[in-house]
């Protein structure tokens, strides 16, 4: 509490209530889904729709924990290498009868947990630039992802490994709970606790933060980590739905992943945004890709119709902010 | 500024581990030279080693280059023409006996062709082709297994049902190619309807969502899937499966890759279409070293494809 004069404005409520914003991305979701559900009926129906919480989860999870870095006013570049080299390190253990179920989904969090920390040593004490340092890591990451594997996929996994993947609790997947867990306990971290609050006053002004007493760099150091972490997370469970380590899975990944956090509402400069405008981002972006394959869409105009989508919304909150 | 001293001093420390690190893997390179009968050097730029079909075509040519006891040189382009041009460029400047090329693409990978043929030093393309016409080709004709997959799909069918195809990324020649070979054969069986084409980049976690997409679209119209790849076959069956629709639905792939025939064998997937990668591999060292020694060979080598179901994956496997 005796931290509150270091919260940005505007920032307090992001997370916790819609900023007006945020208007131009829900009207984009509502027009989009009653558009398609009256194209095809198939899109407001409880299989679908279970498709689709099922189908934004990985983007999801990564989302939630790039949105940390971006607050920091960094970036990170590294989720989709790291998606491959932990989904690589995941499948190595989840050979059967060889290792117990919980090894691979440990081994893949702790090899991106392992990944964020040297980026984050490599941007608090390097002081190497974000884009660069996780460039690097990107570059690096999936080198290792294809030497671990050699350049063949990890295959021949339990399956109570791949039951993650697949499997459902109470009608709801399993990636989906997972998701919905990450997300609030994101949401709890980054409004609730001490620590969380210090991110969003790095990202607002860091030298105001560091007269302040904050530890930037700790508080930099963790929100890597917690990024990569939650990369090898999302690495295990993609593993366990692909029922496979790809060393080329993830190519593009950490772009959705931003692009899910914009559009949510959450600035490239740091300081303003949160998880819940991330989750609606990812949304967003998921009833996109589950509605041009409904109404099948050319595979050559799906790419700019969602271009464009994205560009509209965020103009759409741009617009109405200032 | 004091603080900076330290950091700077660990800056330095490092850049000098590095190269010190970098020295000693080019030491290491050039370490395997030995005094003798010069062997014959052949350089390999291949389009990508972090794809398994490309990793088994280089291990063929591994093997095949131990056995005739030539030295390969393999880069690996990345995916990248401009990378493999480079590539090609540097093993002309290095004289080289032999290049194979794995081309990235036809138009782009052309120049690698046409500088080694002006500099005198001759070139096999291995898997596709480029515009330029090299010393030699050897390959697969890829619209071969689109025409395979989808008449397997038409017989089990009975020539009447609904199929989905699944794309390769699109614009590569592997992709045309391949819906060429399948659109030739639903052309000839009117009583075949295509549902929908959409592409899943070659991508197995792009299938699944595709085909799940699919499912809610088409639902109990499906008869048959066509995917270009196994990766992306694979994917369409998992999503068959989770939604229970497996058993009503013949899925079939190409390139027969190990993953593919583990699935055939399973009698999860319905049929892949073999690509035979040692041939492809250990043929164009063959040729290669034919045409470096100065004995006759053919400009044309097509390896052909083959269909593989559960009647004959056993044969496959052990390959």
């Amino acid at each position: 509490m005796g931290r509150a004069q270091v919260k940005e404005p505007g920032s307090n409520r992001s997370a916790a209530r819609l900023r007006p914003g945020q208007w131009g991305m829900i009207l984009a979701l509502v027009t989009m889904s009653t558009a398609l559900s009256i194209a095809r009926p198939a899109f407001l129906t409880l299989p679908n729709l279970v498709n689709l919480i099922r189908q934004i989860s990985i983007n999801g999870i990564l989302a939630v924990g790039v949105t940390s870095v971006l607050l920091t006013g960094g970036v990170d570049l590294s989720l989709g290498s790291l998606v491959a080299l932990t989904g690589v390190i995941a499948a190595s253990f989840a050979h059967p009868r060889q290792y117990p179920p919980a090894a691979p989904i440990l081994m893949g969090v702790l090899a991106g947990a392992g990944c964020g920390a040297v980026n984050g040593w490599v941007i608090t004490k390097g002081r190497v630039a974000p884009f660069v340092a996780t460039l690097g890591m990107m570059t690096a990451a999936r080198g290792l992802a294809l030497v671990l594997s050699g350049g063949r996929p990890v295959s021949n996994l339990s399956s109570e490994f791949t039951w993650m993947g697949s499997g459902d609790v109470a009608g709801i997947p399993i990636p989906s709970l997972v998701f919905f867990c990450v997300a609030l306990a994101s949401h709890v971290f980054l409004n609730n606790l001490k620590v969380g609050r210090h991110i969003y006053a790095v990202g607002g002004n860091e030298n105001a933060a560091r007269a302040s007493g904050i530890d930037v760099n700790a508080v930099r150091m963790l929100a890597y980590t917690t990024c990569a972490s939650l990369a090898g997370l999302a690495g295990v469970l993609l593993a366990s739905r692909i029922t496979t380590g790809q060393p080329n899975a993830g190519v593009g990944y950490e772009l959705d992943a931003i692009a899910a956090a914009v559009i949510g509402g959450t600035s490239l400069s740091g300081g303003v945004g949160g998880v819940g405008g991330t989750i609606l981002g990812a949304l967003l972006m998921g009833v996109i890709d589950n509605g041009l394959d409904l109404v099948n869409v050319s595979s050559y105009y799906q790419q700019i119709v969602k271009g464009a989508i994205i560009i509209g919304a965020v103009w759409m909150d741009r617009s109405r902010e200032s | 500024m004091s603080a900076k001293t330290p950091g700077a001093r660990t800056a330095r420390w490092m850049g000098g581990a590095l190269l010190a690190a970098l020295v000693a893997c080019l030491s290491c390179g050039r370490g395997a030279k030995e005094p003798g009968p010069k062997p014959i050097v052949i350089g390999v730029s291949v389009l990508n080693l972090s794809s398994e079909f490309v990793v088994m075509v280089k291990d063929a040519m591994d093997a095949k280059a131990r056995g005739l006891g030539v030295q390969l040189i393999v880069n690996d382009a990345q995916r990248d023409a401009a990378t493999q041009v480079r590539q090609a460029e540097n093993f002309i400047a290095q004289k080289v006996d032999a290049i194979i090329l794995n081309p990235c693409e036809f138009e782009a990978s052309s120049p690698a062709v046409d500088e080694a043929r002006a500099a005198g030093i001759p070139i096999v393309n291995v898997n596709s082709e480029t515009r330029s016409v090299p010393t030699a080709f050897v390959g697969s004709r890829d619209e071969e297994s689109g025409r395979i997959a989808m008449e397997y799909i038409a017989r089990r069918l009975g020539g009447r049902g609904n199929v989905l195809m699944m794309q390769g990324f699109m614009g590569q020649a592997a992709q045309i190619e391949r819906d060429r070979g399948a659109r030739e054969i639903l052309a000839k069986n009117p009583g075949l309807k295509l549902l929908a084409d959409q592409t899943a980049d070659w991508d197995r976690a792009k299938a699944m969502t595709l085909m799940e997409d699919w499912i809610q679209s088409y639902g109990p119209s499906i008869d048959a899937v066509f995917a270009h790849n196994d990766e992306m076959a694979i994917g369409a069956v998992i999503a068959l499966e989770q939604a229970k629709r497996k058993d009503k639905v013949v899925v079939a792939g190409v390139d027969a890759i190990a993953d593919g025939l583990q699935a055939v064998k399973q009698g999860r997937l319905d049929a892949t279409v073999f690509q035979d990668a040692k041939g492809q591999g250990a043929t164009a060292v063959e040729i290669a070293v034919k045409i470096v020694r100065k004995q006759p060979y053919a400009k044309e080598t097509f390896i052909p494809f083959q269909l593989v179901t559960g009647k004959n994956v056993d044969r496959f496997q052990a390959h």
